[in-house]
Parts: C-alpha cells; sequence; structure tokens
C-alpha cells in the first residue's frame, strides 16, 4: 500500500483491476439473443466492450458492456477505447456452474502470449485487452449469473519501480503536456480511432512525439537505455496504474528488454471538466523491465559457447558488437536459412526476414527451417513460418517476418494503379527495414531482386552482405560502404581517375579502404533485367550442389562478424588472397571484400575488386536520382528495360566506344 | 394558450445539436445516438455517482433485470500480489442514463432515464426518489412531476422511466413566450432541460443559457 513512493528499487508495481459494468441494455440485448437467435447454441460469441479514461476522481475504473456488446461493427463511444472480448452463454446453472473456467483463463491468456510472441498485438494492440464473460440468464425469473475476467500475463517476478508513480504536472512542463494533448489527439485522428490503447512516447523540453506500437524500431531507434510508452488508462489512482497495462509491460519486456534497461510509463489519464481539459492527473513511473522467464537461464547458455571463445582463443573479440546488431535477411530460402542459423550461433537477437514466397514440398530438406507440416495447404509464408520458427529454437531472440515482394528492374509495375500503388508500398516498407537495421543480407535467387535493396541500403550507408549461388560455385561478398553523407559528396565516387592514380604506384588492389569497394553490381556491364524471362525450370531454379547453400550462408555471416570486428567496421581496408600471410587486421582475421567459392576444387579465393563509376547500383548518378526523386525514378528502373539504367550510367555509351574499338577477343585476365 | 409552442422533429434535431456542440466544448458528455437505420435517433448522457449510502439496494423488489451473483465456488485464481485491493467496490456507483427523445404524438422533447447499479441491477423508482433533493420534494407531489412512469425505450425497446410529455406544452409555452417578449434566443432544449431534469438528478451548468444568448450575438 504505502510502498508505492519515496523508495525506489525496493517497492513493486501494482495494478487497479477493471470493475464490469454490465449495463441494463447488455442483460436486456442477451435475453433477446439467447431467446430468438441462440437458443440452445452454448459456441462462444465474440462480444465487445469499452473503458475510459475521463472518469471523475472515486469512480472506479469500468469495463463496459452495453446493449451494442454484441455488435462487432457497432462505433466504440466518443474518446473511449474499445476492448474484445468472448461470450459463453450456458443453457444451464448446472454448466455455468461446473464450467472449466481455468481451461478457458488459459485459453484465453495463451491467445494473448500469442499475439504478443507473433508481434500481431503490435499491429493491433487490442488484441491484449481481452476479457472473458460466462453467463446463465434464467429467463423465466430474469435472473442472470455472470463470471467476468480480465486475463492478465503474470511476469515471473514482480516489477521493481526504479521510479514511484509522480502526477505527470512534477515531470511535465505545461508546454510538454500541452504537446503531448496535441500529439495524442493528432495521431487518434489520423489513425481515425477514439482513443490509442498503447503508444510510444518521445519527448525533449520542447517537443512530445507519440506513435504507435508497430513503428517501434524506427522512433526507439537512438534511444539509449531508458524507452517511453503510454498506455490509455482508465484507473483514477494516483499511486496505481490500471489493469490495461499489465499485459502491455509483458509485450514491453517480451520486445524490449533486450535493448534497454528500463521503461518510463505514462498512464495517459484525460478528463475535461467544466469546459477545461485535464491530463497532468496522468501518472508516471518508471519500471525496471525484466527478462523473460526463460531468458536469464537460456540466455546465458545459449551465450555459453561464445563466452568461452573469449577466455582462451580470441580474448580481444568483442562480443558485445555482435549479439547487439540488427540483421535484415532479404531472402528466406535456402541461404536465408542457414545464415539466420549461423547467426544465432553467434548470438544475434535482433533477425528480421522478408520473403514473398510460400513453403513448397521440396523446400524442407534444403531449408532447415522448415518441416514438412509448412507445406501443408498451400504452404506457410516463408517469412513468418521463418520468424516463428526463430523463436521456437530460442524464445529470446526477436525475430520478425515480413511477407512482401520486393520490386525488380524490367519487372513492371505499372499494370494499373493498384499495382503501382502496391509497389510504391513495398519500396516503402523496405525502406523503412532498411532503415532500421544494421546489416542487410542479400540472399534472394534473382540478380535482379538484388538491385533495389542494393541502391536503398547505399543511401542509407548500411552495411550489406551479398551471397549468391551457381551450381558448384558462390560469391559471398561486403558491399562497398560509401562515406558518410555529411563528408562532401564530392569524394562519393567520381573519385574513379583518383583512385587509380592512387594506386599505380602500389599492387592493383592493395589497400583498398571499404568506402571504394565494389558492390555486387559493380562488375557488370549490363543493368539487371527479367532474368527469368525465357529460362526453363532449371535456368529459374537455385540448382546446386546442396552443401554449397550452408558453406556460403556460413561464410557471409562470419564475414559480417570479421568485419564488425574490425574497429573501421564497413569501411576497413579489403584483405585480398595475399594477406593471408600477413598480420592479420582483426582478433578474428582477415576482412576480405569478396570471398569465391568453386567446389569442384574445394578452394576460395579473396578477390577484391573497386566501386565502378558506371554502375547499375551504387555509382553516384544512381544514388542522386534515387535520393532526388525517390519512388518516381525507382518505378522508371522497374517498368523500364535495360536501356533506362544502362543510359543513365554511360554504360550504353560505354558498350558503342567498345564496339567501335572493336576489342572483341580481350579478357578479364589480359586487361592492364 | 391559443399560441402553443410545439417544436418539429428537425427543429427538435437543430436544437439538439446546438446542445451537444456546447456539450462537447465544456466536455460533459452529451451526444447523438442515431437509430439502427439512422432515420432518428436520441441525445443522451451517462452520469456516475458514488452512493452516500442513502439508496439501498433491495434484491427481489426490483421489476426487471435482476442479478445474482454466483455462489463461491472451488475455483480460485493464483495468488496475484500485483493486484490493488482497495479500489472503491463497484457497487457503490450508481449509473445515471439520461435520453431526450422526440415524442411525435405530442411534438416535444421526452426525458427518458434509468438508474442501475453497475453490474446492472436497476434502482426502482422509488429508490430514485429517495435520491431527489429535498427541494424538489415537495413539488414533485403536485405539479406537473407526478406523471414519471415506466415505458419501453422507442429506439432501444428497452424499459426506461419518462417524464411523460401530457404537460410539456403547458409550462414551456408561457417560458418561451416571455423571453420572445425580451426578444430573447433561447434554446428550447436548454430551457426544457432546466426545467425537468433537476428532478430526476440532472443538473445543467449555467453556461447553457449563456452559450445560447453567445450564439445570438455572434449572429447579429
Amino acid at each position: 500500500m504505502a510502498a508505492a513512493t519515496g523508495n525506489p528499487g525496493l517497492s513493486k508495481l501494482q495494478f487497479a483491476p477493471f470493475s464490469s459494468a454490465l449495463d441494463v441494455g447488455f442483460w436486456h440485448e442477451l435475453t433477446q439473443k439467447k431467446l430468438n437467435e441462440y437458443r440452445l447454441d452454448e459456441a462462444p460469441k465474440d462480444i465487445k466492450g469499452y473503458y475510459y479514461n475521463g472518469d471523475s476522481a472515486g469512480l472506479p475504473a469500468r469495463l463496459t458492456l452495453e446493449f451494442s456488446a454484441f455488435d462487432m461493427s457497432a462505433p466504440t463511444p466518443a474518446r473511449c477505447c474499445p476492448a474484445v472480448g468472448t461470450l459463453y452463454n450456458t443453457n444451464t446453472l448446472e454448466s455455468f456452474k461446473t464450467a472449466d473456467k481455468k481451461l478457458l483463463l488459459e485459453q484465453a491468456a495463451n491467445e494473448i502470449w500469442e499475439s504478443i510472441k507473433s508481434g500481431a498485438a503490435l499491429e493491433n494492440p487490442v488484441l491484449l485487452n481481452k476479457f472473458l464473460l460466462l453467463t446463465f440468464a434464467d429467463l423465466k425469473k430474469y435472473h442472470f449469473y455472470y463470471w467476468f475476467c480480465y486475463p492478465a500475463l503474470c511476469l515471473p517476478e514482480s516489477l521493481p519501480l526504479i521510479q514511484g508513480p509522480v502526477g505527470l504536472d512534477q515531470r511535465f512542463s505545461l508546454k510538454q503536456i500541452e504537446a503531448l494533448e496535441c500529439a495524442y489527439d493528432n495521431l487518434c485522428q489520423t489513425e481515425g480511432v477514439t482513443a490509442l490503447p498503447y503508444f510510444l512516447i518521445k519527448y525533449d523540453e520542447n517537443t512530445v512525439l507519440v506513435s504507435l506500437l508497430n513503428h517501434y524500431s524506427d522512433f526507439f531507434q537512438g534511444q539509449r537505455t531508458k524507452i517511453t510508452i503510454g498506455v490509455y488508462d482508465p484507473c483514477n489512482l494516483a499511486q496505481y496504474p490500471g489493469w490495461p497495462l499489465r499485459n502491455f509491460l509483458v509485450l514491453a519486456a517480451h520486445r524490449w528488454s533486450s535493448s534497454f534497461q528500463s521503461v518510463e510509463v505514462l498512464c495517459f489519464r484525460d478528463r475535461t471538466m467544466q469546459g477545461a481539459r485535464d491530463v497532468a492527473h496522468s501518472i508516471i513511473f518508471e519500471v525496471k523491465l525484466p527478462e523473460m522467464a526463460f531468458s536469464p537461464l537460456a540466455e546465458s547458455s545459449v551465450d555459453l559457447n561464445l563466452k568461452l571463445m573469449c577466455w582462451r582463443l580470441v580474448p580481444t573479440l568483442d562480443l558485445d558488437r555482435v549479439v547487439s546488431v540488427k540483421c535484415l535477411l532479404l531472402g528466406a530460402g535456402t541461404l536465408g536459412c542457414n545464415v539466420a542459423r549461423t547467426l544465432m550461433g553467434w548470438g544475434v537477437r535482433h533477425i528480421t526476414f522478408v520473403d514473398n514466397a510460400k513453403i513448397s514440398y521440396s523446400n524442407p530438406v534444403r531449408q532447415p527451417l522448415y518441416e514438412f507440416e509448412d507445406c501443408l495447404g498451400g504452404g506457410k509464408p516463408k517469412a513468418l513460418a521463418a520468424a516463428d520458427r526463430l523463436q521456437k529454437i530460442f524464445p529470446g531472440v526477436n525475430a520478425r517476418g515480413f511477407n512482401m515482394s520486393i520490386p525488380m528492374p524490367g519487372h513492371p509495375v505499372n499494370f494499373s494503379s493498384v499495382t503501382l500503388e502496391q509497389a510504391r508500398r513495398d519500396v516503402e516498407q523496405l525502406e523503412q527495414l532498411i532503415e532500421s537495421h544494421d546489416v542487410i543480407f542479400l540472399l534472394m535467387d534473382t540478380r535482379e531482386s538484388r538491385w533495389l535493396p542494393a541502391v536503398i541500403a547505399a543511401s542509407k550507408r548500411k552495411l550489406v552482405i551479398n551471397a549468391a549461388l551457381g551450381f558448384d560455385t558462390f560469391v559471398v561478398m561486403r558491399h562497398g560502404l560509401k562515406k558518410p553523407k555529411q563528408q562532401g559528396a564530392g569524394d562519393l565516387c567520381p573519385n574513379h581517375p583518383v583512385a587509380s592514380a592512387d594506386l599505380l604506384g602500389s599492387s592493383l588492389f592493395a589497400n583498398i579502404p571499404g568506402y571504394k569497394l565494389g558492390c555486387y553490381f559493380c562488375n557488370d556491364v549490363v543493368a539487371p533485367g527479367d532474368s527469368t524471362r525465357d529460362r526453363t525450370l532449371d535456368q529459374q531454379c537455385t540448382v546446386s550442389r546442396p552443401g554449397l547453400a550452408m558453406i556460403a550462408g556460413a561464410l557471409a555471416v562470419e564475414l559480417m562478424v570479421s568485419v564488425l570486428q574490425h574497429p573501421e567496421g564497413g569501411y576497413a581496408i579489403a584483405s585480398s588472397s595475399d594477406d593471408r600471410m600477413n598480420e592479420p587486421p582483426t582478433s578474428l582475421g582477415l576482412v576480405p571484400h569478396q570471398i569465391r567459392g568453386f567446389l569442384s576444387r574445394f578452394d576460395n579465393v579473396l578477390p577484391v575488386s573497386l566501386a565502378f563509376d558506371k554502375c547499375t547500383a551504387c555509382s553516384s548518378k544512381v544514388l542522386d536520382q534515387y535520393e532526388r526523386e525517390g519512388f518516381h525514378f525507382l518505378a522508371k528502373v522497374f517498368n523500364s528495360s535495360h536501356s533506362f539504367l544502362e543510359d543513365l550510367t554511360g554504360l550504353t555509351l560505354l558498350h558503342q566506344e567498345t564496339q567501335a574499338a572493336e576489342i572483341w577477343d580481350m579478357s578479364d585476365d589480359e586487361t592492364i | 394558450m391559443e399560441e402553443d409552442e410545439f417544436i418539429g422533429e428537425k427543429t427538435f434535431q437543430r436544437y439538439c445539436a446546438e446542445f451537444i456542440k456546447h456539450s462537447q466544448q465544456i466536455g460533459d458528455s452529451w451526444e447523438w445516438r442515431p437509430s439502427k437505420d439512422c432515420s432518428d435517433g436520441y441525445m443522451c448522457k451517462i452520469h456516475f455517482q458514488i452512493k452516500n449510502g442513502s439508496v439501498t439496494s433491495r434484491p427481489g423488489a426490483s421489476t426487471h433485470g435482476q442479478t445474482c451473483f454466483p455462489m463461491e465456488e472451488a475455483f480460485e485464481l493464483p495468488l496475484d500480489d500485483c493486484e490493488v485491493t482497495e479500489t472503491a467496490a463497484a457497487s457503490e456507483v450508481i449509473k445515471y442514463e439520461y435520453h431526450v427523445l422526440y415524442s411525435c404524438s405530442y411534438q416535444v422533447p421526452v426525458l427518458y432515464f434509468r438508474a442501475s447499479f453497475l453490474d446492472g441491477r436497476p434502482l426502482t423508482l422509488k429508490d430514485i426518489w429517495e435520491g431527489v433533493h429535498e427541494c424538489y420534494k415537495t413539488r414533485l407531489l403536485q405539479g406537473p412531476w407526478d406523471t414519471i412512469t415506466q415505458q419501453e425505450h422507442p429506439i432501444l425497446g428497452q424499459p426506461f422511466f419518462v417524464l411523460h410529455p401530457c404537460k410539456t406544452n403547458e409550462f414551456m409555452t408561457p417560458v418561451l413566450k416571455n423571453s420572445q417578449k425580451i426578444n430573447k434566443n433561447v434554446n428550447y432544449i436548454t430551457s426544457w432541460l432546466s426545467i425537468v431534469g433537476p428532478v430526476v438528478g440532472l443538473n445543467l451548468p449555467l453556461s447553457y443559457a449563456k452559450a445560447t444568448s453567445q450564439d445570438e450575438q455572434n449572429v447579429d
């Protein structure tokens, strides 16, 4: 009771429960439904209630069900927050009494937990506010029996308060409070909702920003140890938050405890009295984010092998740089599955998949995240199934899947306004995903699908690791990482002549820094286009020796880890095959630009190549156009043939010059 | 009495809209709820009061919708020390609901109302009258106030108490005549509710009256 204030760090958080408010109209409507519609039907029914955060002091927090509760499409009253539930109306008093309430409760709790794990609750936070209502209506006597329940997931231990609850006016200035009201109202309006049950907050002295939960990765970017979340709070007590916060904190612990130590909670209370709006009586406090039940032990066991590496073998290994990296895997096929497993082995906790395919019967034998049952019924979407499987392998991982297509050059999107709009959304989504991750893995099965992410990642200065397979050959490479934008754009790419001058003195490919390295497309003299047209099945599918994807996938991750261990990261000078005898640049050894493997000879080489000033993906001409025109430029690339990009970058001209000079017989090896 | 002050349904809705507009400004929660087919609707407000012990519940005495609690049983929830136990008991809170509808027969607004505990157990008329302030009680026994009956809500089809509209015109006519005389623009709903509301515990803030005269000034 008196625990909440004064004694930070010691007291624990308690929550005020809901009172159920069952309106006369609700019982009336239940009577009508039972008589005319349900009759003997005992099947569970969806119902809808609401709660309100604007009550005057002294009223208990209520979850209200009215006559409209049976109509799931009925509008929620103004400024109220909806809650969805399940009605179990029994036929007899006996079955009301004997109903297995524990089972019902467990089922509901499981649904909530699943929605937290799958990320569904981030998209639709109302899922956290589930309730159960078990009723028996004695229509002869007008007696109604009921049992109301609001399942709350329990954390293994109660939450330690770092900072006890205080009124918002003690923490926020008047200006900040106004900014909060304004930001909250605006978000409600743009979302077209009466209230936001849960939201994210970011503030400084002058501004307050709020965001939906599903934008958390962008929104929390740059936050260090603490995040702030908001909950629409029906409770009126100055010392306690209301019930809806409970499941939200479980979500927060599940999602964010790996990245943040504590969470500041704003219990948003918003009432209008005598014409004056008041949110200053909202309360705010800070709790320590607990590791989830399984985490502490499982996590330390998972990391055991890694930690042991640091004992003797690689004492200077900086594990944190690896474990904290956020990886985006574009493609969840043979390569994607193997990359993900190797990342898990390194203790990486944040893995996101993008793929548009469904799992087919031919997949599970080569793609180690899928099983036969995933193929049934048309197959599960790969990206989602892969994320689920990672959670099963280790629940502490923060894995997500996005079932989406990546628009490609030469694959037109302008068939209709619908397809164009879809492409625009896909591009936008991909841009957001790349922005919110640190390392982008290109693991798709066609050349052209790598183009768009290569361009976006180059523009956003993200480390790109690319892996591609032939039948018994593979290439694994890191793309050159352009210099940071503020450091004079002139340095970026028109540096080709300079670069050549640099290099004349020493060996051609020695000491090339990361920003001068080429990308996957730099060695090409044709722009990517539709490579699946006019091909037979064996030409379209990746037909490769089964071990190849595991080798290449593993090398891709190991390359990333070596890059991360280098103090200069993606700007690290590329190691080549010649460096094999020299002092290695990192505790793990070399940091190559490319690894090209030849399984027929069981041999790998480490070539290095320069960025090409006419590259169709990373040249400044392409990046400038992309940064200036955005989707407008991309749409032109998707919709036109090879020639558009080739004209833009000057490849067309190059072709003509080459033809004019009639240098037909020169092979690569013979160039000076 | 030769020129009676009836209002048409359109006029009624216009007055309501004006009334709700001010309510939204001061946040006292009147809102318009359309009927299913949206052809008509009603204005409503919900108000909660914490019981002060004057009203007692009488299970069995109520006419409709009585709720009983199931007896204690073996099912026990796991011990949860994260729950606050000192909150106000739900049974002490009373929910008042006021609906203003239009009566086609009488061509005047009608006040429907009901009161219940949070679990839906309704208060009887007697309970409600016991909650009415002393100063109205004497007047209640005479005047137009003896016309409270229980009726079905025409839109919801649920039982409500009604202040019967048969006398409305009788007491509204002089009020409106008077304001016409001093050339003051009044909202029929505001005037009418301020007369009938207090009888059943519904008090209108003074600002409603001011709002009407302000609008008038703005029009000028």
